[in-house]
């Protein structure tokens, strides 16, 4: 593949795939601004590891890989404005939940779990949430299938509690 | 609400979100004229300039040493000569370690599967440890530079007592600090004071990362 291709090829997957890079910085990242960076970033490891993608997955395994990796690696450095973000957050959305339409409220909570969860646990919450088969959430992961069924069991029992309680 | 529905809250929502979500094709662009960093390129300029200092700083003072050495060691004042060579020596093992740290991360494939890539990371950041436990076992040489043999015959008894209880301090302090800072000790109260402030959250947040995988990989051993 020549250099025009590749800049063609790299077009085209981040245009099939820009979901999957909405989605995971919308989940790790709660911050408008650092979302942007974060997703720029995301497109240039993309870039940079075009050459080593291995057809033996699927391109969205592959894609998944990278924007988790770099999601979570991009938290690490980004904690203390995380945390601040977050309790300002907080702060502000507690009093209107109650004025929210029933679907804003669900939305918001199911938000508001996803940012509770810790960041390994988040990206397989997404891979859930996203209806992808065990198989394909353990070779993202690099976890047993087995393993993937015990980890999504433990965090749908607390998704339901968490709905649950929104009920009652 | 089961989950069906929680799955097409989330669907539906991220599909409205995402038809907003739109790639600048000239970024994309841009992007594709990134050529692969090179490691000097990706530090920032604060590192590569404490990384020529620790070099500069190791390669003259391991001349210099060589040079008393070889020359003129029966002249030489032995605690100054001992002592920094211990320091030089030290110093160079950190700065291996650094440069080692640095290589290896530039190296790691972020294709990799999630668990193995993180894991690899959180080590190679707390493998920083190992620079702090050897800055630390320095200390004690700094208090001992300044030492002469005139010492031995000039010195009144207050004198002798005074050094030696802050030479035996650091010595105590040093071998303690080098045997615990381990990853281990990480919620000990003491560790997170040495470690609290801005620079060294990614280290911490390292720590936490590795018990998350550690989670995950204890469940897999056992199925």
């Amino acid at each position: 593949m020549n250099e025009k291709e590749q800049k063609q090829h790299f077009q085209n997957i981040i245009e099939q795939h820009k979901g999957i890079l909405h989605k995971v910085a919308r989940a790790y990242c709660p911050n408008e601004d650092d979302r942007q960076d974060l997703i720029q970033e995301m497109m240039i490891q993309v870039w940079l590891s075009i050459h080593r993608y291995n057809n033996q997955f699927k391109i969205s395994t592959w894609f998944y890989r990278i924007s988790l990796n770099v999601a979570i690696s991009f938290y690490r450095k980004n904690t203390t404005r995380a945390n601040k973000y977050t309790e300002l957050t907080e702060q502000l959305i507690e009093t209107p939940v109650e004025d929210k339409s029933e679907n804003e409220r669900q939305l918001y909570l199911l938000d508001q779990f996803i940012s509770e969860l810790k960041e390994i646990d988040k990206a397989l919450m997404i891979l859930y949430l996203e209806d992808k088969s065990h198989t394909e959430i353990a070779e993202i992961l690099g976890i047993s299938v087995s393993n993937v069924g015990t980890k999504i069991g433990r965090i749908k029992d607390k998704l339901k509690t968490r709905f649950s309680q929104l009920k009652s | 609400m089961d989950e069906l529905e929680i799955k097409k809250l989330w669907q539906t929502t991220n599909d409205k979100l995402e038809k907003s979500f739109v790639i600048d094709k000239k970024n994309t662009e841009e992007i594709a004229r990134v050529k692969i960093y090179s490691i000097l390129g990706s530090m920032k300029p604060i590192k590569v300039f404490a990384l020529f200092v620790g070099i500069l700083w190791v390669g003259i003072g391991g001349i210099a040493l060589s040079s008393i050495y070889l020359n003129s060691f029966n002249d030489a004042n032995k605690f100054f000569l001992f002592s920094a060579s211990i320091q030089v020596g030290l110093t160079a093992i950190s700065l291996y370690i650094y440069l080692y740290q640095l290589i290896t991360i530039y190296q790691i494939d972020i294709t990799e599967p999630i668990i193995r890539t993180q894991e690899k990371l959180s080590n190679l950041k707390i493998s920083t440890l190992w620079v702090t436990r050897l800055l630390f076992l320095q200390l004690p040489v700094w208090t001992t530079f300044w030492w002469n043999e005139t010492m031995l015959t000039d010195w009144g008894i207050l004198q002798w007592i005074m050094t030696l209880f802050f030479t035996l301090s650091f010595i105590v302090i040093a071998i303690w600090l080098f045997f615990n800072i381990k990853y281990e000790n990480r919620n000990k109260k003491w560790f997170q004071l040495i470690f609290s402030g801005k620079e060294w959250t990614p280290l911490m947040k390292s720590m936490e990362l590795l018990e998350q995988v550690e989670e995950y990989k204890d469940h897999n051993a056992s199925t």
